[in-house]
């Protein structure tokens, strides 16, 4: 099970209130929000931490299809500036995270050391939601299908009834794990073995 | 009711069709594409609006305009 999530600071800023009167309270855990209130860039520590529940409370849906609103579940031990371990019920995943002054990823997956076979951020060209869910997706497509050296015209992604994202190849659903995500001018994916 | 729910999620919304033919059944996420991140400022947003608290365990259950409903409806039966 693998996951991901971007968030474009500059959106973020602009779009949430961190400091809003029970904002953090609603979201993070007493010993996340002390992550927060002690850190020297708070801001991007609500980031960094909500990429990591985000990214992990994706990849655990891959298996548990029971949807639900629940931030404070998901438990993070925050092990350095990239790394974490999520708890979902009994489940741990380890996160990764890059951070650069515009945006930060989180990949999540269920297996240490990260099975994932591709997995790639990028600047998004088009400005409208649905166009930019569009071009997330044939991005994707284009690195897939250039890692294994073949035409891109010969995948597509299709969601099941349950919101999940699949590959398909030639019409046949292929076994990899995938996640894609986008915000504000970032588009990002992760695909597992 | 759910013209004040309405009101309270349109700047959240990035689907305006999806707003504009808006249900019981609509999802938030799914169908309006909400951020994750801006639903709890719709949760925030109706605490405010309905003066309600909603609990964690409301708010895990709060991703359709029906959810929210019920939670709301359920709160202010308990004022």
């Amino acid at each position: 099970m693998i996951g991901n999530d971007i968030v474009d600071l500059q959106v973020a800023k602009k779009e949430s209130n961190w400091q809003r009167r029970g904002f953090l309270d609603k979201l993070f855990t007493g010993e996340e929000q002390e992550l927060i209130t002690s850190s020297n860039d708070p801001f991007q520590m609500v980031w960094l931490l909500w990429t990591m529940k985000e990214s992990a409370y994706k990849a655990f849906h891959q298996q548990d299809y029971n949807r639900t609103f629940a931030p404070k579940s998901i438990r993070i031990n925050l092990i350095s500036k990239s790394k974490a371990t999520v708890l979902i019920h009994n489940t741990t995943f380890y996160t990764h995270s890059e951070i650069n002054e515009e945006l930060i990823h989180t990949i999540a997956s269920s297996q240490k050391g990260a099975r994932i076979l591709s997995a790639d951020f990028f600047k998004l060209n088009n400005t409208v939601y649905e166009a930019r869910h569009l071009e997330t997706y044939q991005k994707t497509l284009q690195a897939f299908s250039g890692r294994l050296k073949l035409s891109p015209v010969l995948f597509e992604i299709r969601k099941d009834c349950q919101g999940i994202p699949f590959l398909y190849k030639n019409k046949i659903h292929l076994k990899h794990s995938l996640s894609i995500t986008h915000h504000g001018s970032f588009g990002a994916f992760c695909i597992g073995h | 009711m759910i013209e004040k729910l309405k009101k309270i999620v349109k700047p959240y919304v990035q689907d305006q069709a999806a707003f504009e033919a808006l249900t019981e059944e609509t999802d938030f996420i799914k169908d309006l594409k909400i951020n994750s991140a801006n639903l709890v400022d719709v949760v925030l947003d109706v605490e405010d609006e309905f003066d309600i608290t909603i609990d964690d365990a409301s708010m895990e259950k709060m991703l359709t305009v029906k959810a929210a409903l019920e939670i709301v409806n359920e709160k202010l039966a308990q004022k």
